[in-house]
């Protein structure tokens, strides 16, 4: 058994290139195509950005920055999880996803643009906990251990060496650098191959995959820490980064699907991405939903079995005050109907079908955000502050604004290349990719 | 449509095509063929160009063949350890649990370190045989036969512990919610009892999984027997009582399986449901042995990771065991190394790689959050039991497991570390020896110091407790030689569709390479050959 020489290589990939799938108007949108769409989502995001701005100030600072951290967290996790997702392929040499993952590359080049979105929360938190100085009251601040008012409390002087703004925001800058860096490198080393047909850029992504993912894993847990889980500075759980990672992979192949179904219903990427593909993308959606399932009743289970009060505050907070509703709407939404309806061939098998459901998995998922997130804005000052659901705009708002400009991005960068990675060296794997049992 | 031509720029992608720097695939080193670096291609999975006949040879014929001079002294080694089990038990029950180096204190130890770490181990079977083949990974079928069998093993051997822990052995099935006059219950609020369901559940699922593989190669088997019972017998010989009750027993075993096309259809799809059926539970049985510790409020016990990180460490000390057993195996046995390349010891010292990391990121996070969480009696566990030399008597088997866990499977970064059958062999060994340091570290380290300091009490292990532990493995050992001797140990069948020549489209190309059955343009889809090309 040898390898092939460079020639039959080259002889090799010329043979997958005559592919008809492959065709440029197979692979490529029509010129122009999506500038329209795209504007009309940055319409939306401005729209909605204005509105949560509006809302800063017609309900209150917090309330908007929480709602737009839903979005941003939301729109992260599905860039870190597509990130994640390319690197576990390009480790296990995979074959079949030959044909899709150029999107997934679209979807984790998101990166540095979900970082930036993340940057205003963090700033304007640092600023608001520096102008109130000493003056602000219990919950002033979003990330209340900012808060210069309450330092003296036993936890908050233990976590300090953590919990402090310059390391805040250090960590952040590092996140920052480690993702863009991965995110840009192997985004360019894909591009990079489209070109030149170098089979062995293939190679060098593999090998970065092999640290990346250790360092993703690593840096992707405590973000999740710093943005979401020290918003109670209070509560720990161990499993924090793991439930967010689940939560990403889970948006990840949920936004993929989308995407992919879209650009199907446009007469794009026929025969190269087929309902076999969508099948697998199917069970992806299937077990990172059952995976979700399992790392937040795991999670939830062992607060609640042993019952200490350091830690069952934080599920306290979600089963009162009417966020019990959507707690056991997400054990229905989130797990039980995916769960039920992905166990059905046809419902895989079908372009439009599977995109239903991974639009409601990406609602779902965006509900777990917001679940998560949301309950902290009235938490020590919930009677006199809290608008009730005449507040509910603001969500919205926010939540749609991060969206579409996250969509708009998105629609440009789809549409300004090939929509398959045509000199991906296991493309004819891809391209034949079948499910035979059953 | 697109603004260019599509003939006209697939035209000038192509003739921008190189085919990179230097031709690196001239200079590598392949080991034994398989170990193929190039993006792009593939490793064969059977080496020698084997034949399906081959393979039913070879493969028989470890199970049919006088054993090697080795398997003897091996097999009355580790059967003559498991008295040891026998002796240590029986004492156990006639004297009581004082016998081990249980106290006041450490009300566990040895005994359930021993029943996590045999259930972990058992855990790399049913991933190898469900997980691997719901991922569609063909690699699987060098291991899957023998990791299942090490899992049945290691489960019966896991099964002893928690049944001879509980003191009054004959009231062991009050365990099970059996309906009685005296209405007592189990605690159906105890993570205990759920280790009973889950774990029998899974030894279940475990063991149909098991056989269900092996009956159409029962039935090869069972049609050899019967072949050379008419040989002998043909040949105006005696017929020899072995080659009756061999030709007996598979009969029985093989269930009147006639490799018909219907059988394998039904087959392939019992196969694919006892799969996803067995996937949550490889993941369930080692969360709910997690729970045993994790719902209770002792410090060092309750932290959130523990399931996913208590799967994760099974499936890393599982692929250590397999990868243990194997690599010497594959030394000895004539022809092994066709079927158990070096790419396959390659992709499991990956995996161990990644489970040891993943191992890895939870004993950094249960570090952190117990200084993060602010629970002083939390970080005492962390530092003053188990990390800090200075403090904590453990201190040594809380490093071992993280020299072993974490540090050793870090040479795997390195290929020439992974390719090399004796590096991964120590690797193996530590890694067994590190999970056994884990389950110790978790119980002991964390009981022996916990709330009033004037009860502390260390734990010291008895002869009881040292034999009862060998004789496990002894135990584990001595099935696992008897599986080596009387069953194949690769799945004839699986082995044969991972053959070259199992390929459909082999040899409709060129070259014998990737793309050769895109045929010119044509679909590449099966479509039906269309003569030479």
């Amino acid at each position: 058994m040898s390898q092939m020489t460079a020639d039959q290589y080259r002889a090799h990939l010329e043979r997958t290139r005559r592919h008809p799938a492959l065709a440029a108007d197979n692979i490529h949108l029509p010129a122009g195509s999506g500038t329209k769409l795209s504007a009309l989502c940055f319409g939306v995001a401005l729209a909605g950005l204005a509105l949560t701005l509006l809302g800063a100030v017609v309900v209150n600072v917090k309330h908007a920055l929480a709602a737009y951290q839903v979005g941003v967290m939301s729109v992260l996790a599905i860039a870190l999880g597509s990130l994640f997702m390319i690197m576990i392929f390009n480790l296990v040499n995979a074959g079949w996803h030959g044909t899709v993952k150029r999107q997934w590359e679209h979807l984790f080049s998101m990166l540095p643009l979900c970082v930036l979105l993340v940057f205003p929360v963090l700033a304007i938190e640092v600023i608001r906990a520096v102008v109130a100085g000493d003056s602000g009251r219990d919950g002033f601040l979003l990330f209340e251990w900012l808060n210069p008012a309450i330092s003296g409390t036993f936890l908050i002087e233990h976590k300090a060496g953590f919990l402090n703004a310059p390391f805040w925001l250090l960590r952040f800058v590092l996140y920052a650098a480690i993702w863009i860096f991965l995110a840009q490198r192997l985004y360019s080393l894909s591009k990079q191959q489209d070109l030149t047909g170098d089979r062995w850029l293939s190679q060098k992504a593999r090998f970065m995959s092999g640290w990346g993912t250790l360092v993703l894993a690593l840096t992707s847990s405590f973000a999740a820490f710093d943005w979401m889980m020290s918003m109670d500075y209070r509560f720990f759980s161990t499993m924090w980064g793991v439930y967010y990672f689940a939560a990403s992979a889970g948006a990840s192949v949920a936004t993929l699907v989308i995407v992919l179904a879209i650009l199907r219903g446009m007469g794009r990427l026929t025969g190269a991405v087929t309902d076999e593909h969508f099948r697998d993308l199917g069970k992806f959606l299937f077990a990172f939903s059952v995976f979700w399932a399992y790392i937040g009743f795991s999670q939830y289970f062992l607060i609640w079995y042993a019952n200490i009060p350091e830690e069952t505050a934080y599920y306290l907070r979600r089963m009162t005050g009417g966020w019990e509703a959507l707690s056991f709407f997400l054990i229905a939404g989130h797990f039980v109907v995916p769960f039920v309806l992905l166990l059905f061939k046809p419902v895989k098998h079908s372009t439009l079908g599977l995109a239903l459901v991974a639009g409601w998995l990406l609602v779902m998922h965006v509900l777990d955000m917001f679940w998560i997130i949301r309950p902290m804005v009235y938490v020590q000052d919930w009677a006199s502050l809290n608008p009730g659901p005449t507040g509910w705009w603001v969500d919205v708002a926010a939540i749609v604004g991060v969206f579409a400009l996250f969509a708009g991005v998105l629609i440009r960068k789809i549409a300004s290349g090939p929509l398959v990675a045509a000199n991906d060296p296991y493309l004819h794997e891809s391209l034949k990719h079948k499910n035979y049992v059953g | 449509m697109s603004a260019i031509n599509p003939d006209e720029q697939t035209a000038q992608q192509l003739a921008g095509l190189r085919p990179g720097a230097a031709d690196r695939s001239k200079h590598a080193d392949l080991g034994d063929g398989t170990l193929v670096e190039a993006p792009g291609e593939r490793a064969p999975l059977v080496l020698n160009d084997r034949s399906a006949h081959d393979v039913t040879e070879i493969v028989c014929g470890y199970a049919e063949n006088t054993p090697p001079k080795w398997w003897l002294p091996a097999f009355l080694i580790a059967a003559s350890s498991t008295g040891l089990l026998g002796v240590g038990v029986l004492y156990l029950i006639i004297t009581g649990v004082g016998v081990w180096g249980l106290n006041n204190q450490v009300n566990w130890a040895w005994d359930i370190t021993n029943f996590v770490f045999w259930i972990g181990i058992g855990h790399a079977g049913t991933l190898i045989s469900a997980i691997l083949c719901l991922l569609k990974q063909k690699w699987r079928t060098a291991v899957n036969r023998s990791a299942e069998a090490m899992t049945i093993f290691a489960v019966t051997c896991a099964g002893i512990f928690p049944a001879i822990h509980v003191g009054r052995i004959w009231f062991i099935w009050f365990v099970f919610p059996i309906p009685n006059y005296n209405y007592i219950w189990p605690n159906f609020q105890s993570p205990l009892l759920w280790d009973v369901f889950a774990v029998s559940t899974y030894a279940t699922v475990s063991g149909l999984f098991w056989y269900m593989g092996m009956i159409p190669d029962f039935a090869t088997m069972r049609d050899r027997a019967i072949l050379r019972l008419n040989a002998s017998a043909s040949a105006g010989e005696k017929k020899k009582l072995p080659d009756i009750l061999r030709a007996y027993i598979f009969t029985l075993l093989a269930q009147g399986w006639r490799m018909s096309s219907r059988h394998w259809h039904r087959y392939e799809m019992a196969y694919l449901l006892l799969a996803g059926l067995a996937t949550p539970l490889v993941l369930s049985v080692h969360s709910i042995v997690s729970f045993d510790f994790a719902t209770s409020v002792v410090p060092g016990w309750h932290t959130t990771i523990f399931p996913p990180y208590f799967v994760a460490g099974a499936i890393f000390g599982g692929f250590a065991m397999v990868l243990l057993l194997l690599i010497p195996i594959r030394e000895l046995y004539a022809n092994f190394k066709d079927f158990l390349t070096l790419r396959h010891l390659e992709n499991m010292s990956k995996i161990l790689l990644a489970t040891g990391m993943m191992v890895g990121f939870a004993y950094a996070m249960e570090f952190f959050i117990a200084w993060y969480g602010g629970n002083e009696y939390e970080w005492y566990v962390f530092i003053n039991n188990r990390a800090n030399p200075a403090m904590a008597p453990y201190w040594w088997a809380y490093w071992a497991m993280i020299t072993c866990n974490v540090l050793s499977p870090q040479v795997f970064w390195f290929k020439k570390m992974r390719t090399n059958p004796l590096v991964i062999w120590l690797v193996a060994l530590f890694v067994t020896i590190g999970m056994w340091f884990e389950r110790f570290v978790i119980i002991v380290t964390s009981l022996h110091r916990a709330w009033l300091p004037a009860t502390w009490h260390m734990f010291w292990p008895t002869w009881v407790d040292i034999g009862i532990f060998v004789g496990s493995i002894g135990l584990f050992l001595t099935l696992f030689l008897l599986f080596l001797r009387f069953v194949p140990v690769f799945p004839i069948a699986e082995l044969k569709a991972v053959l070259p020549e199992a390929d459909p489209h082999r040899g409709h190309g060129d070259h014998d390479e990737p793309g050769a059955d895109v045929h010119g343009g044509g679909h590449g889809e099966l479509s039906a050959p269309k003569g030479a090309h």
